[in-house]
């Protein structure tokens, strides 16, 4: 990532964090905060699988509550009942940490520099400048 | 007048075919994100705060000509990311155009002078510049110095070409009315047809939640700049939107006008939150519950009077009796009647 030399999680980030929950209820509201979250996360299954990627969507209603998750180094998505998750952890970047308009603002004009030459350094990498 | 009378006219045909047939929820602009990553990183911008391996996914042109034709609506808006980036987007919109939809391909213009050939001007398809004010304003907005002389050069070279061009605009409550109304004028003399303008977005997942507008602020911001309107300004939008953002009237939000496609499916319940994806349009329409969003229903939509849940309003209002009607019309020809 481009921004992995100066990042470090915010207050309130829940980059790092690993969740066992104990009922169904503590399930569904980790799931949502894994929904909610801008990064990867690492799921621990029933079957001892581990699944690293993003949870992209989550349906808690129905008899059968799942959640979607593109996978980190897969295409396709991977569908994962509720009941099969042990843990959650999430252990990839918080990819909104940091990044808000006020801690742009806040910067020193030359940390603002150094972040923009950064971005357009690494777009242009890509191709895309 | 800034939208094409050929535009105008399939808008409101499809409008009131809705309306025969006794249609209550239908889309207005499909607004497709063929992809999140983005050439540059805007502070508090939801959209491109992904992990890489999800940045670098892409929809194939299959997938958005499906989506317009699942969804049906006259007009589709290709946000992003920066559409620019993806390699088969030229692909992409000559396929929309062939279905004759009006895109508005949505750009930060570094890439557009370059990629410009690939393109066919055509009225169907519009490009669409973000511009944030002017220099100063706009290159502190993209937090990169220079872009907004890029963007201008490209404009230029756009026009020249013969391609349609408006510009976007989203106003924090930083904005100065004055240098607005400078920058309306900057961008009238520039050339583009029309120009588009909203308050600043509020993604409930966004990490800027600070600095966007509140309801009142953005009335009065709106009022500001709006009230004795010049009559060389052009915007490619509803007179009444106009109207709703200066505090003129309320309108209720109306989610499903400006669907959203993306690589997760479609955006429950609009482009704004993203609550969860339905797998097909129609399940996005029967499974949201509608009822529980918009102005006074829930706390995320408190201050949201973004133009992707409130001109699909206006033009309900213009369209859903002869008085919204005249109101258009009035709102169209005096546009500082009081």
């Amino acid at each position: 990532m481009t921004d992995a030399k100066y990042h470090t999680p915010e207050a309130g980030s829940l980059e790092g964090g690993v969740f066992r929950p104990m009922t169904p209820a503590e399930l569904a509201e980790v799931v949502d905060l894994a929904f909610d979250y801008r990064g990867d996360v690492t799921l621990q299954l029933q079957s001892g699988v581990t699944i690293e990627g993003y949870i992209f969507n989550r349906n808690p209603s129905g008899s059968r509550p799942f959640l979607q998750v593109f996978p980190k180094g897969e295409s396709g998505v991977r569908e994962v009942p509720y009941a099969e998750v042990v843990t959650i952890a999430f252990t990839g970047q918080d990819t909104a940490s940091g990044k808000s308009w006020e801690a742009w603002v806040a910067k020193k004009a030359s940390q603002r520099r150094a972040e923009s030459e950064e971005a357009a350094a690494s777009a242009k990498a890509r191709g895309h400048l | 007048m800034a939208v094409p009378v050929s535009q105008m006219v399939t808008v409101a045909k499809y409008v009131l075919t809705q309306k025969i047939k006794g249609v209550k929820r239908y889309p207005l602009v499909l607004m497709l994100e063929p992809l999140f990553r983005c050439n540059l990183a805007c502070a508090g911008c939801g959209k491109i705060q992904y992990p890489d391996h999800v940045l670098d996914k892409r929809l194939t042109p299959e997938q958005c000509w499906a989506a317009a034709e699942e969804c049906g609506a006259p007009m589709v808006s290709i946000p992003g990311g920066e559409p620019l980036i993806h390699p088969e987007m030229p692909e992409i919109v000559r396929g929309l155009v062939a279905r004759k939809k009006y895109v508005y391909l949505c750009t930060n213009a570094i890439l557009l002078e370059r990629k410009l050939y690939e393109y066919t001007p055509s009225k169907y398809l519009t490009f669409s510049i973000h511009m944030d004010g002017l220099r100063e304003e706009h290159d502190l907005a993209v937090c990169r110095d220079g872009v907004y002389d890029v963007a201008v050069k490209a404009v230029r070279a756009a026009l020249k070409r013969g391609f349609r061009v408006t510009t976007n605009t989203t106003l924090f409550d930083d904005a100065n009315p004055a240098r607005v109304r400078s920058f309306f004028d900057e961008m009238m003399t520039l050339g583009v047809e029309g120009m588009m303008i909203s308050p600043g977005y509020s993604y409930q997942k966004a990490p800027d939640q600070k600095n966007f507008l509140k309801r009142n602020r953005t009335r009065d911001l709106f009022a500001r700049i709006l009230s004795n309107r010049k009559r060389t300004w052009r915007f490619n939008q509803s007179p009444l939107f106009l109207e709703f953002l200066m505090g003129k009237r309320e309108y209720q939000c109306t989610p499903w006008g400006n669907p959203t496609y993306n690589l997760f499916g479609w955006q429950k319940p609009c482009y704004l939150l993203q609550e969860g994806y339905a797998k097909t349009f129609q399940e996005l329409l029967n499974d949201t519950e509608w009822d529980q969003y918009g102005t006074g229903r829930n706390e995320k939509c408190a201050d949201c009077m973004v133009h992707c849940g409130y001109e699909a309003s206006a033009v309900e209002d213009t369209f859903g009796s002869w008085s919204g009607f005249g109101r258009t019309v009035k709102a169209t020809l005096m546009p500082n009647a009081r």
